[in-house]
């Protein structure tokens, strides 16, 4: 196999990249690593909020998928393949911090699944005007199962399509929606809460601002 | 069309969460309050999800590296970046650094020696290439090596005798040939800053100036004695 130039590697299709690759060639992984990189890291870092962390299951989801390139056969998209495996390494990751062995099934079905969606959160007052507050949605999307986190961010915020899901989250393209939908109830939620926490302590510190005036 | 109620609407939503609504669930959400706040808030934290997506975010640089260093120490990188391109191609065979320089010593000395012979300013015309001074005035080098080598080219031009305007004129043009290659090879490693094979042609590069330099100081103090 000839060595692989820079300048050929900024060119070289992801086919040839991952032919190479098999064969062990440092700049056709490199080549892999660049194509797909951003997305991957994306996909860490707003599914565990944190940057550090982001950053070891990137490296770790690209190990991965470096070590088993061999055995892809092209049957699948690679990015599909790809993504697949960071979404598992990151609810590994997440699943032993949580110290509870639970089944995907398991982690996208909270309690209240039992009834329907609760509109009744908030009221007229507290509706979500037409944007959310950035910092608000992260929080909520953090404090989200890792089930329905991983629905949400990977077709709202990275944009797959049910049937990519299905094939990454290893479920029904009815499942992906069903979770989604149930993941945007949850979101809906959390962010009421938020705000009528926040309108809480704007009472409080009118009261304490107009109590200190006398 | 039969009017359905809040569940049936809850229902439709997550069987089809993205998909436009029925004329029935439409219906139902004109008329129920609730629902048609659900519908509304639902479509913001959709809205609020693409846009975070649309946001670019950069993984660091780092992260290549220590990955190819896990991937070189599990043995998955089977070489290591060896291709020269067309450099290696003349110094492949040999250790390069020893062919590179020696190289350059020969085009200074046959500079030199055919500029004696002819005794003409223009000797320097035997030279493979020609180029104008002002063309490849050395460069401001970024690198500690770079202003180190900037600092030896000072005092080696300080030293050549003042009568032998050959010997200056040649060891610029060599020079110029150089300094046309670091500059060429500092781009590339601004461009690529992790890539090794870059590093390594800079410092190539910056060790034939060194070679160039070393041998004009020893020819100038053997002019000097």
């Amino acid at each position: 196999m000839a060595p692989t130039r820079p300048t050929e590697v900024r060119e070289l299709g992801e086919a040839e990249a991952i032919r190479r690759a098999q064969q062990g060639d440092a700049a056709a992984f490199e080549r892999i690593y660049r194509l797909h990189n951003r997305r991957v890291y994306a996909l860490c870092l707003r599914m565990v909020g944190n940057t550090a962390e982001a950053e070891d299951l990137t490296q770790e989801a690209f190990l991965q998928l470096f070590r088993k390139i061999g055995t892809f056969r092209g049957e699948s998209a690679f990015s599909t393949w790809l993504h697949r495996l960071a979404v598992n390494v990151v609810l590994m990751r997440l699943r032993k911090k949580t110290l509870a062995e639970t089944s995907l099934e398991e982690a996208t079905e909270p309690d209240e699944d039992a009834g329907g969606p609760r509109k009744d959160i908030g009221g007229p007052d507290l509706r979500l005007s037409g944007s959310v507050d950035r910092v608000n949605l992260e929080r909520a999307v953090e404090q989200l199962p890792p089930g329905y986190r991983s629905v949400f961010v990977l077709h709202d915020v990275q944009g797959y399509e049910h049937n990519e899901i299905a094939v990454i989250m290893n479920c029904s393209i009815g499942n992906s929606k069903s979770q989604l939908h149930k993941a945007r109830m949850r979101l809906r939620e959390l962010l009421h809460e938020f705000e009528r926490s926040r309108a809480r302590e704007e009472r409080q510190a009118a009261k304490g601002g107009s109590g200190s005036g006398h | 069309m039969s009017p359905i109620q809040c569940a049936q609407f809850d229902r439709i939503l997550e069987e089809q969460p993205d998909a436009p609504l029925s004329a029935a669930a439409s219906a139902h959400m004109n008329d129920c309050d609730d629902c048609r706040v659900l519908w509304s808030e639902l479509g913001v934290i959709r809205r609020a999800g693409v846009e975070w997506g649309s946001e670019e975010v950069e993984p660091p640089e780092y992260l290549w590296t220590s990955l190819r260093q896990q991937l070189e120490s599990e043995g998955l990188i089977r070489e290591r970046l060896t291709q020269q391109g067309w450099f290696s191609g003349w110094f492949g065979a040999a250790p390069r650094w020893a062919l590179a320089g020696a190289f350059l010593s020969l085009l200074l000395i046959a500079a030199m020696l055919a500029g004696y012979q002819v005794n003409e300013p223009n000797a320097a015309a035997v030279l493979p290439v020609r180029l104008s001074i002002s063309a490849v005035r050395p460069k401001l080098v970024a690198s500690d090596l770079g202003k180190t080598l900037d600092g030896d080219l000072k005092r080696v031009f300080d030293s050549l005798p003042e009568g032998n305007p050959v010997l200056a004129s040649s060891l610029r043009e060599n020079l110029g040939i150089v300094d046309n290659l670091i500059a060429v090879c500092e781009k590339s490693v601004r461009e690529q800053p992790d890539d090794p094979m870059a590093r390594d042609y800079l410092y190539g590069a910056y060790e034939q100036k060194a070679v160039l330099l070393a041998t004009a100081t020893d020819r100038s103090a053997l002019e000097g004695q």
